[in-house]
């Protein structure tokens, strides 16, 4: 559909092109034929005046060379004309005696003469002349147009056959693993559609469910813009990978509480700053993976040693140093959160919502000229995460380790309260004064003095009652220290 | 290991809660499309119309499939209509700047 727009109105732009072109060569015939009538009573008078005027409307029109010849010899019979008019007064209807012009003749020998004199080509206006070539920066926009027409297209069936080359490869083992491969959220019923779903020109989604110890696992491949030709030019700078990014959701009952990563430095770096729960969990800097058997390219971000130690067994030490190279980064996360929201001041008043899960994300091998073999070869990583999915489910912390979490989500949430007590205070603060505020509202409207004497007595009783409390308070609190 | 349970609905993830996240592009291209245009109709300079029709193109490519083509059409109609009325206006071809 989005096609068919298109050549639609690919092909306005020449049509407009030509329709603007033609306009000016219709008027000028129009304005000949409107001259012609109007010298049309000089025909008996004199052939020289009738011929050359309607050629002095052409030439404006005609090439640059006849222009100046004709003008000039133009201007000398208009003078011409004006001397004899002079002269004789009535010169419309008179028939000219050949006698009163002596010097007619010699005309047009007196106009040779003078085409020694240099001759000034009067400039033609560009769009006036009859070639395509003075609008070279039109064609060139076109041109330029087209290109990105065509890079559009050719980007576009690309991503499109490596994301079904991905899917087609996988399409196996994820069937064999979920019950519900593929959803796009429109159907009523959860029906497996069996196939991706495509969100974007370089966005494809792809959700499965129905496992034991996962709510669900949501696949996006994120190609890079090849149908954009910005892109890919600002591509050729600054060279990118494809990227594959799965999102397991986990039940709250199949998932301890821990939040540890992996992966490549830079990335770990940049999630640490991004990422709520990597920042406020792990507090140290990502450590060098070399420690565990790791190569050296990866590190390790973790809440506790203890969580290490436990994820890093010798299947997970095999398939991250195998496919390092593909691995940007794993995250298990009992308090995923998602990246860190930036909020004003005196808005946040809740702690964001969090969800157990592990992301991964993989970068495609090619670094941009990916073929759909590449693809292929994640199918690897695949058995991976869901390696990863049962290593979750069966790693416990054990009760110190336990312990160390709770304490530290314990202290996170107190220092959210600390910051936001100051907020909530307000918050409390104008809630009663726009009580308070209200009440005094009643009072005043009550239309009976009596009604309002009596509301008014009541309000200065509650406020008596409070402060009277508030006193019992103070003195309760002082007992207690001494 | 596949007990199949009650699969979970597909959720569209969270770019479309999350603002910040989601690419710009798009919307600024649109924007500045519908701008140039303008300028090129008011003004009556070819190239602002030219770009605009860049822009419009840029804009469509990016696009998100959520977003509705009606407004992605109707500043692509726009810009093709600054680049015809100032070629009507002006059949002069542009010169280039240098």
């Amino acid at each position: 559909m989005k096609n068919l727009y298109l050549f639609i109105a690919v092909l306005f732009i020449p049509w407009s092109f030509s329709l603007a072109k033609y306009d000016e060569f219709e008027d000028g015939d129009d304005i000949m034929e409107y001259d012609d009538n109007d010298f049309a009573e000089f025909e008996d008078v004199s052939e020289d005046a009738v011929t050359e005027s309607p050629q002095r409307v052409i030439t404006t029109e005609d090439d640059e060379e006849e222009a100046t010849v004709e003008l000039e010899g133009q201007d000398e019979n208009q003078e011409d004309f004006d001397d004899a008019d002079t002269q004789e007064g009535d010169t419309e209807s008179e028939p000219y005696d050949d006698e009163e012009f002596e010097g007619y003749e010699e005309k047009p020998d007196a106009s040779h003469g003078k085409n020694k004199d240099p001759i000034t080509i009067v400039n033609v206006p560009a769009h006036l002349q009859n070639s395509w070539e003075s609008y070279y920066m039109e064609i060139l926009m076109v041109t330029g147009l087209l290109a990105y027409i065509m890079n559009y297209i050719i980007g576009k069936n690309k991503n499109n056959r490596l994301a079904h080359a991905w899917f087609n490869t996988h399409r196996e083992l994820l069937e064999s693993n979920f019950a519900l491969v593929g959803d796009d959220g429109t159907n009523k019923e959860a029906t497996s559609t069996g196939k991706l779903n495509q969100e974007n020109e370089h966005i494809y989604n792809l959700w499965c469910s129905g496992r034991v110890c996962c709510e669900g696992m949501l696949i996006q491949l994120k190609f890079l813009k090849r149908q954009d030709l910005l892109n890919v030019l600002a591509r050729m700078m600054r060279p990118a990978s494809d990227q594959v990014q799965i999102k397991v959701t986990m039940n709250d009952e199949d998932m301890d509480t821990y939040v540890f990563a992996v992966g490549t430095r830079k990335a770990l770096v940049r999630l640490q700053k991004e990422m709520q729960d990597l920042s406020e969990f792990c507090s140290d800097k990502p450590k060098s993976g070399a420690k565990y058997g790791l190569p050296d390219s990866l590190a390790v971000l973790s809440e506790m040693g203890e969580v290490t130690e436990g994820m890093m067994d010798a299947k997970m030490i095999h398939f991250l140093t195998h496919y390092a190279d593909k691995i940007d980064s794993v995250q298990f996360s009992d308090q995923f959160s998602g990246p860190k929201l930036m909020q004003e001041e005196g808005q946040l008043t809740k702690l964001p919502e969090t969800k157990k899960t592990l992301l991964f994300t993989f970068n495609v091998p090619g670094s941009g000229n990916t073929s759909p073999k590449d693809m292929e070869s994640l199918l690897p990583l695949m058995s991976m995460v869901i390696y990863c999915i049962d290593k979750a489910k069966k790693f416990r912390l054990n009760r110190e380790g336990k312990q160390k979490a709770d304490k530290n989500r314990a202290r996170v949430e107190e220092n959210f309260l600390k910051l936001t007590h100051v907020q909530r205070q307000e918050a409390a603060q104008s809630r009663r004064e726009e009580k308070k505020r209200a009440e005094k509202e009643r009072i005043m409207n009550e239309e009976d003095p009596e009604k309002q004497r009596r509301l008014e007595e009541a309000a200065l009783r509650r406020e008596q009652k409070k402060l009277e409390k508030k006193q019992m308070k103070m003195k309760q609190i002082k007992v207690k220290a001494m | 290991l596949t007990e199949p349970r009650a699969p979970g609905r597909y959720k569209p993830p969270a770019t479309e809660t999350n603002p910040a996240l989601e690419d710009p592009t798009p919307d600024y291209m649109n924007l500045l499309g519908m701008v140039f245009s303008m300028c090129g109709l008011m003004l009556k300079l070819k190239w602002c119309a030219w770009i605009a029709v860049y822009c419009s193109f840029i804009s469509f490519a990016n696009s998100r499939s959520s977003e509705d083509t009606k407004q992605m059409m109707s500043s692509f109609m726009l810009s093709i209509s600054a680049v015809v009325m100032s070629y009507l206006q002006n059949p002069q071809p542009m010169s280039p700047p240098w």
